[in-house]
């Protein structure tokens, strides 16, 4: 018997220790981008303000009930004493012992509904972006703000851009099945659901890009669904801004570029909207995804290069050097590299050419034909379309100039 | 109407027996036979339970592989094990399977097989419905499993969540047969609750009030109102998808408005109690198990049985919990976050009672024991992360992450499994005659704790580093710096997870090695409490000689011991073996026993066929529908005994149950 | 049978085994009626296009066949209080009007469904349509259920003896059958006649 709280007691040490290692290695050390306990904007710190002390006391009970238990093992392990009086409890030591935690808990209440209500205001609001989740990617759509100089609606998608100190409200839905926005720098979750407009707020202290992930299990790519928040300072907001109304500029004549213009037209077209694009007969191209996909969207690829990503946010746009260049910059210089954009020699040639040549075979996607039925034969995903080499060099030749 | 009698003699009063003299039935009421049939016709309740428990095994072992697979996937970044396809259907099977075809039935089969005995009855109220409703449970498994071989399993989440159930969504039969299937399994936990509760109600021994029930037979009881009341609701919850599904129903149909939170709403208001319907029976086996080893009543009994009650009350208004995130308005989540914080109350009442049961006892460190101290702890830390998420803004951060992997595998492994194991250890000499290797007890002790907060407990870390769920891989890219990150501890939980593998062989290579040694195990091994000790070991097919009157709570141990009015102290009086000599002296004399019945497993039998047909043609639905139609009637018509001739003297002879120990 | 034979001494309550029982179901019957009922209440405006609800509802006819059924609950009674005075052709009689009476509704229901598909409700027309067939058709198939275990009631009294009291039997059925109709006189109520 001896043996068994001798171990009984080693084990407790080393749970203790465990424990002690996991709280420093889970707050510090790592900078996971993902980190819930690294507030980067006022909403997250309200929720941080109140957890941090939630997990102490929590901890802390844990200790009470854990030192409680080992204790009463080693006293009261059978040591050949006679049984003991059948005693069937003391009532005022358990009223008192429900007492006390529902105080504790009580205490926390208060401050929880604090909290609640401050992360679900929405008088406040200085800017808003509509976010719109579908399979497996997320839309982001700023209607015209002419404090920001956002004067035409702009429609962009896999980083969330937006202006630091500013308090930004997400209007959430989703397009086919619920998805979740979460950015854990700037705020904690909130589901986007079909038939539903949700609000979640953001802010952003300092200039950064602020890794997040799709959190409702969304079907088969759920795990390649993920987002990107980058806070500009306000200037370089209005220059992002600037860009992304700037007119359609066309390849030059007889580049490469122009003739991936044409594969763009005779293919990508008939899903990704490019504004300004012409056709030869000098009719705007308008893509038509609600004829071959099912949730009825693609990403608009307008000014494409501006971004780090594509296929929402499932891939980078930058090789890994540049991209860690800018995600690794310090806050008063991220905004300059962001806004230098993707360039030739930065660009991620491997992952976008494969993306053009197989698709379904870079992302889990109902993109099959086989599959389709359910669906009427839309896709849910990018299909295989059947590129020659050729074909990709100049598509990608052309995508680089959608800068 | 299940209970038979071939005697008349010895009736109760008001109540008029029928002597059959015709067969109405298709088929003759079969006769307490041996072999295969003694099983598969059985109505005994301790059959039924043994026959839960195996099932509950098997599904044990199949969601334990799922759960493997998961965990190699998941070893290192970008895993390649399994595609995502297969890790949507593997975490799916392994929740639904570990959730409804493990512990629940684990939890029917303890008490099926205990709270008869517990109460000093003979048999449960209904015992063809018990029969019933294993045979359901186990062909619902089966039915949920199949969909592996027929195109591919469930792929959405053992929540389901709508939309993304719906055909356009996941267009495979997978779900279909999930939902089919958990509507059978949901019948048989429902005949099983009305079954119990009525036996509970009506059948106590004589003197045994419910403030005198045993505290297991308490909580399943609760349990079984649990169910009885949260089984409905998922009810309606697989018909409307399942309708949508097969019949072309619009409810999750958002073009035609329909709102995808109606599936979540009735997923949880069963969900959260379902909860408890998991736990609390393991709370009910420690709070036997701690007096017992700690030869000490449970402190507070009244406080234990009323916060069990508690806990199932305020069960009924959590459920939105698992819906912080979903939009519900804070006025919504304000309140339940209020109810979430209140129902840490009472649960928190349970591991003081628990503690204070141990104070100033005799502590003896068997390997049941160990398991329940185990639970208490390790219950401890789920219920405490549990209460980190009852703070809303704070879950709005840690749902659907890793952290709240790791709280309900605390909750469910810590609480529930833990629990179970110790009811193996406590009972298994009272199942089987033989007692379980305490050494190798200590080795499957500790291998599964530690290999479970290995497992489990570096999730509650990757999770506040924003590893979220349901993801078939995890890249660098978000795993973060240095030593301790993703990377680290993932690999740690895996390799926890073969830890806790190991120890679960060694329990099973203990099961094999105790059932091939001829020792058999004392009459009272324990020094136990309750009356399910009151007989031989295993029981006979009647259960007791004489049925007990009873005075005392803990009946059992007050007829071995009495204090001692000077010192307090107890001294005993006398032996297990004297207490139960005293019984089988004042035997009754004319025992009934109901007869073994073809119906249930043939009615069982005819409703996976059924549901076969809705998915695949509706001409074996028909085929199924006028089996079920046969069966109903035969059950109906059935002679309520077996013809005279036939019959066997089976309380002569004991049970076949001597024979499985052997 | 009840315990009581088994143990040799009362049921715990004083209740029979099988009145207990059914009155535990008919507790876990009021949660599946509820989530029905919720359903169709949060879908009943969304049409799509399709009918709306006081375009097809024919109050008078529906009333006739709820009055239909309200009386069966009196025959029912009619027929309990029969077999507890041991009256088995009076049971047998009343238990038989109940059914029919039952059959009645069941068919009245029949030829209302029938009617609203022509009118263009279909199951897949629209959510109302799928939560109105869902809820009331789940009712009558509890309607069903209820004349096939009278039936089948009347079928063993005429071949022979029960097991167990024959009036514990017929009042447990009875049970049964006053919260199938107690459950339309909601659904009437809320799908029927409190409009959209």
């Amino acid at each position: 018997m001896t043996s068994v709280w001798i171990m009984l007691v080693k084990k407790s040490r080393a749970i203790l220790g465990f424990a002690a290692i996991s709280i420093v290695a889970a707050s510090c050390g790592t900078n996971a981008p993902q980190d819930t306990w690294q507030p980067k904007g006022p909403n997250s710190k309200i929720i941080d303000d109140l957890q941090r002390p939630v997990f102490a006391v929590a901890g802390i009970i844990g200790l009470i009930v854990a030192v409680a238990v080992i204790y009463t093992l080693i006293k009261y392990r059978d040591r050949g004493q006679p049984i003991p009086e059948q005693t069937h409890g003391k009532p005022a030591l358990e009223i008192t012992l429900t007492i006390i935690p529902a105080l504790i808990l009580a205490v926390v209440a208060v401050f929880t509904f604090g909290a609640i209500f401050k992360l679900a205001k929405t008088d406040d609001t200085e800017m808003i972006i509509n976010v719109t989740g579908q399979q497996w990617w997320w839309e982001y759509d700023y209607p015209t703000q002419n404090e920001f100089g956002i004067t035409q609606p702009i429609i962009s998608s896999g980083q969330l851009v937006m202006p630091v100190g500013t308090k930004v409200l997400l209007r959430e839905t989703s397009r086919d099945v619920i998805h979740s926005y979460w950015i854990p720098a700037l705020n904690g979750k909130r589901d986007a659901v079909p038939g539903r407009v949700q609000t979640l707020r953001l802010e952003a202290d300092a200039p950064g890009i602020y890794a997040g992930q799709c959190t409702e299990f969304c079907g088969l790519s759920h795990a390649n669904m993920r987002m990107e928040a980058v806070a500009l300072s306000k200037a370089d907001f209005a220059k992002w801004v600037a860009n992304q109304q700037a007119a359609y500029v066309a390849p030059a004549k007889d580049s490469l570029a122009q003739q991936g213009e044409e594969v763009f037209l005779n293919q990508c077209v008939r899903c990704h909207q490019v504004n300004g694009l012409m056709r030869a007969d000098g009719t705007p191209a308008i893509a038509a995804p609600d004829e071959n996909v099912w949730s009825g969207s693609a990403p608009n690829l307008t000014h494409l290069m501006s971004r780090n990503t594509f296929a929402g946010a499932s891939f980078d746009l930058l090789s890994k050097q540049c991209r860690d260049e800018v995600w690794n910059a310090p806050s008063d210089v991220v905004g300059t590299k962001y806004l230098a954009g993707v360039t030739e020699e930065c660009l991620n040639q491997k992952d976008l050419r494969s993306w053009l040549r197989n698709a379904p075979a870079m992302l889990p996607m109902y993109a099959n034909a086989t599959q389709l039925k359910a669906t009427g034969g839309k896709y849910r995903g990018m299909p295989y379309l059947a590129l020659t080499e050729d074909d990709i060099s100049k598509l990608v030749a052309y995508l680089l100039t959608l800068k | 109407m299940a209970i038979i009698e071939r005697e008349t003699e010895v009736t109760a009063t008001g109540i008029d027996i029928a002597t059959p003299t015709t067969t109405y039935g298709v088929l003759k009421r079969p006769v307490a036979a041996t072999g295969w049939r003694a099983w598969v016709f059985t109505v005994d309740h301790k059959k039924l339970g043994l026959m839960y428990g195996a099932t509950a095994m098997f599904f044990f072992i199949v969601g334990g592989v799922e759960a493997l697979l998961i965990r190699l996937q998941l070893a290192a970044p970008n895993g390649k094990v399994l595609n995502a396809d297969l890790y949507n259907q593997m975490f799916t099977m392994h929740a639904t399977t570990m959730v409804f075809l493990f512990v629940m039935p684990m939890a029917a089969g303890f008490a099926n097989y205990f709270i008869p005995l517990q109460i000093g009855a003979r048999d449960v109220a209904f015992p063809r419905i018990n029969a019933l409703g294993f045979w359901l449970l186990l062909f619902g498994g089966i039915f949920i499993n199949l969909s592996w071989f027929l195109g591919g399993a469930a792929d959405g989440g053992w929540f389901m969540y709508a939309p993304n159930s719906g055909p356009v969504f996941s267009p495979t039969h997978g779900i279909d047969f999930w939902a089919f299937g958990l509507q059978i399994a949901g019948v048989a936990s429902l005949t099983g609750s009305i079954n119990l509760i009525v036996t509970v109600l009506n059948m106590r021994a004589p003197g045994m009030t419910l403030m005198k029930m045993p505290i297991f037979t308490w909580m399943m009881t609760v349990v079984q109102f649990l169910l009885l009341f949260a089984v409905p609701v998922i009810t309606v919850a697989l018909f409307l998808l399942s309708f949508q599904r097969n019949f072309g129903a619009r409810f999750f149909d958002v073009a035609a408005g329909a709102d995808p939170l109606l599936w979540q709403h009735l997923f949880w208001i069963f969900g959260h109690p379902e909860v408890y319907i998991l736990v609390l029976p393991s709370f009910g086996i420690v709070s036997e198990v701690l007096p017992v080893f700690s030869r000490k009543p449970l402190f507070g009994y009244p406080f234990v049985v009323f916060s069990g009650a508690a806990i199932g009350f305020v069960g009924w208004g959590v459920w939105a919990h698992h819906m912080f995130a979903s939009g519900l308005g804070p006025v919504s989540v304000a309140v339940f976050s209020l109810t979430t914080m209140a129902i840490a109350v009472p649960t928190g009442v349970k591991i003081i009672n628990w503690t204070l049961t141990m104070w100033g006892g005799k502590l003896v460190f068997s390997t049941a024991m160990k398991f329940s101290i185990g639970l208490i702890v390790l219950f401890t830390v789920g219920g405490l992360s549990g209460v980190t998420h009852s703070v809303a803004p704070s879950d709005t951060q840690q749902t659907d992450t890793y952290y709240i992997v790791a709280h309900f595998h605390y909750v469910l492994f810590g609480g529930a499994v833990l629990g179970i194991f110790s009811g193996f250890y406590y009972w298994w000499p009272k199942m089987f005659g033989k007692m379980l290797s305490e050494r190798l007890g200590n080795w499957n002790f500790w291998l599964m704790v530690i290999g479970m907060n290995l497992t489990f407990g570096p999730m509650h870390i990757l999770g506040l580093q924003g590893q979220p769920r349901r993801m078939y891989q995890w890249t660098e890219a978000r795993a973060g710096e240095g030593l301790f990150n993703f990377a680290f501890w993932n690999l740690v939980a895996s390799i926890g997870s073969f830890v806790l593998a190991v120890g679960i062989l060694l329990f099973l290579i203990n099961v094999v090695i105790t059932a091939r040694n001829p020792t058999k195990s004392p009459l009272d091994p324990w020094n136990s409490r309750s009356l399910e000790w009151m007989t031989s070991n295993p029981p006979k097919e009647h259960n007791f000689d004489v049925i007990p009157t009873v005075h005392h709570l803990d009946e059992f141990f007050h007829r071995k011991y009495e204090e001692d009015p000077a010192t307090h102290t107890m001294r005993q009086i006398a032996t297990a073996e004297e207490v139960l000599a005293e019984q089988e002296r004042n035997a009754d004399k004319h025992i009934h026993m109901p007869s073994p019945s073809y119906w249930p497993i043939v009615l069982a039998g005819a409703v996976p066929i059924i549901t076969f047909g809705m998915i695949f043609s509706h001409l074996i639905a028909v085929v199924g529908g006028v089996i079920l139609l046969f069966a109903s009637f035969g059950w109906a018509l059935e002679p309520s005994t077996a013809p005279e001739s036939d019959f066997e003297n089976q309380a002569a002879h004991g049970t076949a149950l001597d024979k499985v120990g052997h | 049978m009840t315990d009581a034979a088994v143990h040799g001494h009362e049921s715990s309550t004083g209740i029979s085994n099988i009145k207990l029982g059914m009155w535990t179901f008919l507790g876990s019957e009021c949660l599946l009626f509820g989530g029905l009922i919720s359903t169709y209440m949060l879908y009943r405006g969304r049409v799509t296009g399709g009918p709306r609800p006081a375009q097809i509802f024919d109050i008078p006819f529906t009333s006739v066949s709820s009055f239909v059924l309200l009386m069966s609950s009196l025959t029912m009674v009619l027929a309990v209080s029969a077999a507890h005075k041991s009256e088995d052709k009076k049971t047998n009689l009343w238990l038989t009007v109940t059914a029919l009476l039952g059959a009645t509704f069941v068919g009245g229901q029949v030829y209302e469904f029938t009617a609203f598909y022509n009118e263009g409700l279909g199951f897949s027309t629209s959510l109302f349509g799928s939560s109105f067939y869902t809820l009331t058709g789940f009712h009558g198939v509890h309607v069903t259920v209820g004349i096939i275990m009278l039936m089948a009631l009347v079928g063993i009294f005429k071949r022979s003896e029960v097991p167990g009291k024959k009036a514990e039997v017929v009042e447990m059925i009875g049970l049964y059958w006053h919260f199938v109709d107690i459950v339309w006189i909601i659904i009437f109520t809320l799908v029927y006649l409190i409009p959209v």
